[in-house]
C-alpha cells in the first residue's frame, strides 16, 4: 500500500505554474471544474520515493482576498482540505509582487516550499537572487527552477517530500506595526478556542481587513468578536488615515519589498532584452494596431484555410461509410434515425471540432502563454469599454467570430461573475463562422456584398446597444482592467498541447450529447410528417411578421443544431441552390438577419448552461429568439419601405 | 500637490498619495475596486512610473514594484500621485 500525499501548486498568474504542473504529472492529469464552480481545477498524480502524490494546480491569483472566485477557491482549498504541502511558484523576475502572495500563504500557516521559477528571465533583466538567503529569511525551503527546461524540477519534488517527511517547515511570519500587532493578538486570542477552519491569527487579520466571507463565518460563531474587530479596525484607521485593509496590505507589501531588496542584486544591463523591445513594438501607439490586426487576420485566415481543407477531407472520409451502413441496416426508419440523426450529428461535430476548434485553441494558448494576449487586451481595452467590458473580453469576442462555443467557455478569464455574464451575452450575439457562411452564401452572393456588410454593421450596432443596456442594468460593480503584462517568453509546447487536448475533450463532452439529441428529435419530427403542421403553426410569424416564405420556418428550426444548416435546409426545401429564383432579396436579407441573432446554436447553449447555469442560459436564449424576431420584422418593414424588394 | 495619475506624461513618476473612490459611483460601491488596486501593490506611498498610455483614452501602462501593469483609464484618474521632482 502506497502512502498518499497531496501537494497544491499556488502562485500568481503567468509564473509558469502550469508548466511545473505538467513537468510533475506528465500525462497523468485530469482537468475539471471545482465542484459547483466555473473555475478550472487541474489535478494529476505522480509516484515518487514510494509515495503516490496527488498534485492540485490552484488558479493563478495575486492575493487571498475575496475579489474573484479564484481567490476564494484557493484559500478555502488550502484551509479546508489541508494539503500536505503547498508549492508556491514564484516568478524570480518579479520577486516583490510574488512575495506579497507568499507572505499570505505563510499567514495561512500551511507547510510551504518555494519554487523560484524563471531565474533565467530574471537574469536577462539583470536580477540575481540569493535563494539561500531568501530561504533563511522566510524559514521556507527555496528551490531555483527553470520550468520550461525542466531545470530544478527533481530537486523541487525531493525538497517537497523531505519537507513533508520532516515536518520541518516553520515559516517565519511578518510582523506588522505595533499598533496592529496588539489588535491582531487581541482578536486572535478570542478566536483561539472557536475551532475555525482557518488559523486564528489569519482570521484576526482578515477581520481587520473587513473580509466579507470571514466576517460572516465569525458572526455565526460569536458576533461579539466581530464587533470588537470593527472597533479595533476603526482605531487603526484613525491612527493611519487610511482604511485598515489598505494599511495592512501596505505593510505586507513593504515587507515583501524589504525581503526582495535584501535577496536580490540588480545589475544594470547594457542592452534592452528582446522581450522588452518586443513589448514596446507590440504596444506601440502607431504600430501596435496594424500588428494586432495582421496577427488576428493571419490566424483566422490560417485556421479557416486549414479547417476548410481538413473538414472536407474528414467529412468525405466519414460519409464514405454510408453505403456500408445502408447494407447493414435495411429498415428505412431505423436508418434515418441512426444515420441521419445520430451519426450525421457526430460527423458534423467531428468536422467542426478537429479542423477548427483544435487549431483555434492551440494558437490561442500559444498567444496566451507567450504573453501576446495581454498586449492585445491592453490595445483593445478602450473598444471593449464601449460595450461595458474591459480589454480582456476582446479575447472571447475574437474567438466568437470563429465559434461561439469556445468563446463562451473563454469568458472565464473575466474576473467577476458580473463580467462573465455580460461577456457571454455579448459573445452569443456575434456571428460565428457558420453564420458567416449563411450571410455570405445568401445575401452576399444573391443580393450584393454591400448588403452583407450592412448586416454586419447592424449586428455591431445591436451588440453595442444591447451590451450597453445589459451593462447598465446588471447589478454590481463594473470591473476595470487591472492586468499584469508579464515578460514575453517562449511558450512551453507540451503544456500548450495538454491544454488544447483538455479543451477538445471539454468541447466534446459539452456539445456532442445535445447535438446528437436535438438532431434525433428533429429527424423524428420529420419522420412523423410534422414539418408541414409546424410550418403552418409558424406562419403568422414567418409569413405574417417577417415576410418570409412559409417553408423557411423549417430551415430556421434546423439552424438551432448548427447555423449553416439553415442554408443547407433552405436549398433542400426550395429544391434549388439558386436562391434568386425562389426568394426575393428582402426575404434573403431578413432571413439572414434573423439567423444571425435568433438563437445561439445548441452547442453554444450547452456551453452557456455550463458557464452560467440553466436559468441565465435559458433567459439569454429566449431573449435572443424574441429579439431576433422583433428586429427581423422591423427590418422587413423598414427595408421594404426603402425599396429592397 | 497631488494630481491624477493620468496627468503624468510618459516616463514621469510619482508617489501615490491617495486613491479616491467615488461614493456616487454606481450604487456607492468602490470597495472591491480599491481592494483590488491595493492588492496589486498600489498602496499609498508607492512609487509609480507611467510608461505610456494607449491611444483614444485607453488604459495606462505603469511600472510599479518591479512589474508592468495595465490600468483602465477610469481607475487611473482616481489614483492621485505627488510628482517626483
Amino acid at each position: 500500500m502506497k502512502k498518499k500525499l497531496t501537494i497544491a501548486l499556488a502562485g500568481n498568474a503567468n509564473v509558469g505554474k502550469s508548466v511545473i504542473f505538467n513537468q510533475l504529472t506528465g500525462l497523468h492529469q485530469h482537468i475539471g471544474n471545482w465542484p459547483g464552480k466555473t473555475v478550472e481545477k487541474a489535478e494529476g498524480t505522480l509516484h515518487f520515493k514510494g509515495y503516490e502524490i496527488d498534485v492540485i494546480d490552484l488558479p493563478g491569483i495575486y492575493s487571498l482576498s475575496t475579489f474573484s472566485l479564484e481567490e476564494i477557491i484557493s484559500r478555502e482549498y488550502i484551509a479546508f482540505e489541508k494539503p500536505d504541502l503547498v508549492i508556491n511558484v514564484v516568478d524570480a523576475s518579479v520577486l516583490e509582487r510574488n512575495l506579497f502572495f507568499t507572505l499570505q500563504l505563510v499567514e495561512l500557516e500551511t507547510p510551504l516550499v518555494i519554487a523560484l521559477n524563471q531565474i533565467d528571465m530574471a537574469q536577462k533583466k539583470g536580477i540575481k537572487i540569493d535563494h539561500e538567503k531568501l530561504s533563511e529569511i522566510l524559514g521556507v525551503p527555496v528551490v531555483p527552477t527553470i520550468a520550461i527546461r525542466g531545470y530544478g524540477i527533481y530537486d523541487l519534488l525531493k525538497t517537497a517530500v523531505e519537507t513533508i517527511e520532516k515536518k520541518t517547515a516553520n515559516p517565519s511570519r511578518i510582523r506588522y506595526g505595533k499598533e496592529i500587532e496588539e489588535r491582531i493578538e487581541k482578536i486572535a486570542s478570542l478566536l483561539e478556542e472557536k475551532n475555525l477552519p482557518y488559523p486564528p491569527r489569519w482570521t484576526a487579520i482578515k477581520l481587520l481587513e473587513g473580509d466579507e466571507k470571514i466576517r460572516e463565518e465569525v458572526k455565526k460563531i460569536d458576533p461579539k468578536i466581530l464587533n470588537l474587530a470593527q472597533e479595533l479596525a476603526r482605531e487603526i484607521e484613525e491612527i493611519h488615515g487610511h482604511s485598515c485593509s489598505t494599511v495592512i496590505t501596505s505593510e505586507r507589501y513593504e515587507a515583501a519589498g524589504r525581503i526582495a531588496r535584501e535577496v536580490q542584486k540588480i545589475q544594470p544591463i547594457s542592452k534592452r532584452p528582446l522581450s522588452q523591445r518586443l513589448h514596446d513594438l507590440t504596444t506601440n501607439k502607431v504600430l501596435g494596431y496594424p500588428i494586432m490586426f495582421s496577427v488576428v487576420l493571419l490566424i483566422f485566415y490560417g485556421i479557416f484555410t486549414f479547417g476548410d481543407y481538413t473538414s472536407t477531407y474528414i467529412g468525405d472520409f466519414l460519409y464514405g461509410f454510408e453505403p456500408l451502413f445502408d447494407q447493414i441496416i435495411r429498415d428505412h426508419i431505423l436508418k434515418e434515425i441512426v444515420w441521419n440523426g445520430v451519426i450525421e450529428a457526430v460527423i458534423a461535430g467531428v468536422t467542426i471540432a478537429l479542423p477548427y476548434i483544435v487549431p483555434f485553441y492551440f494558437i490561442l494558448y500559444i498567444l496566451e502563454d507567450s504573453g501576446y494576449l495581454s498586449r492585445v487586451a491592453f490595445l483593445m481595452d478602450i473598444v471593449m469599454h464601449k460595450i461595458g467590458l474591459h480589454g480582456k473580453a476582446f479575447i472571447p469576442v475574437m474567438l466568437a467570430y470563429g465559434c461561439n462555443v469556445p468563446a463562451c467557455l473563454g469568458c472565464r478569464i473575466m474576473e467577476t461573475e458580473r463580467e462573465r455574464l455580460l461577456a457571454s451575452f455579448v459573445v452569443t450575439l456575434i456571428p460565428c463562422a457558420a453564420t458567416t457562411v449563411v450571410v455570405l452564401g445568401l445575401v452576399g452572393k444573391f443580393v450584393g456584398i454591400e448588403w452583407a456588410i450592412l448586416l454586419y454593421a447592424i449586428d455591431l450596432v445591436i451588440i453595442f446597444l444591447l451590451g450597453r443596456i445589459a451593462f447598465k442594468s446588471l447589478p454590481g460593480e463594473p470591473a476595470e482592467l487591472i492586468m499584469e503584462m508579464h515578460e514575453y517568453r517562449i511558450p512551453h509546447l507540451r503544456t500548450v498541447v495538454n491544454q488544447t487536448w483538455f479543451r477538445l475533450e471539454e468541447f466534446i463532452k459539452i456539445a456532442f450529447p445535445l447535438m446528437i439529441l436535438s438532431s434525433v428529435i428533429i429527424k423524428a419530427i420529420e419522420l412523423f410528417g410534422l414539418f408541414d403542421p409546424l410550418s403552418a403553426l409558424m406562419t403568422p410569424i414567418t409569413v405574417g411578421w417577417l415576410g418570409l416564405r412559409r417553408e423557411m420556418g423549417i430551415a430556421l428550426i434546423f439552424g438551432i443544431l448548427r447555423k449553416e444548416l439553415t442554408l443547407i435546409m433552405l436549398a433542400t426545401i426550395l429544391g434549388t441552390t439558386n436562391f434568386r429564383i425562389a426568394l426575393s432579396p428582402l426575404q434573403m436579407f431578413v432571413f439572414s438577419l434573423v439567423t444571425m441573432l435568433y438563437i445561439p446554436c445548441i452547442a453554444t447553449i450547452a456551453a452557456c448552461i455550463k458557464e452560467l447555469g440553466w436559468k441565465k442560459a435559458i433567459f439569454i436564449t429566449v431573449f435572443e429568439v424574441l429579439f431576433a424576431l422583433l428586429v427581423g420584422g422591423v427590418a422587413y418593414r423598414i427595408f421594404g419601405f426603402f425599396g429592397l424588394q | 500637490m497631488a494630481v491624477p495619475l493620468t496627468s503624468l506624461k510618459a516616463g514621469e513618476s510619482g508617489v501615490i498619495s491617495s486613491i479616491r473612490t467615488n461614493p456616487a459611483d454606481r450604487r456607492g460601491k468602490g470597495w472591491g475596486f480599491l481592494k483590488r488596486l491595493v492588492d496589486m501593490g498600489l498602496t499609498p506611498g508607492t512609487k509609480i512610473t507611467v510608461i505610456k498610455s494607449a491611444p483614444f483614452g485607453g488604459p495606462v501602462e505603469i511600472y510599479v514594484r518591479g512589474s508592468r501593469l495595465a490600468l483602465g483609464r477610469g481607475m487611473a484618474t482616481r489614483i492621485f500621485v505627488e510628482i517626483d521632482k
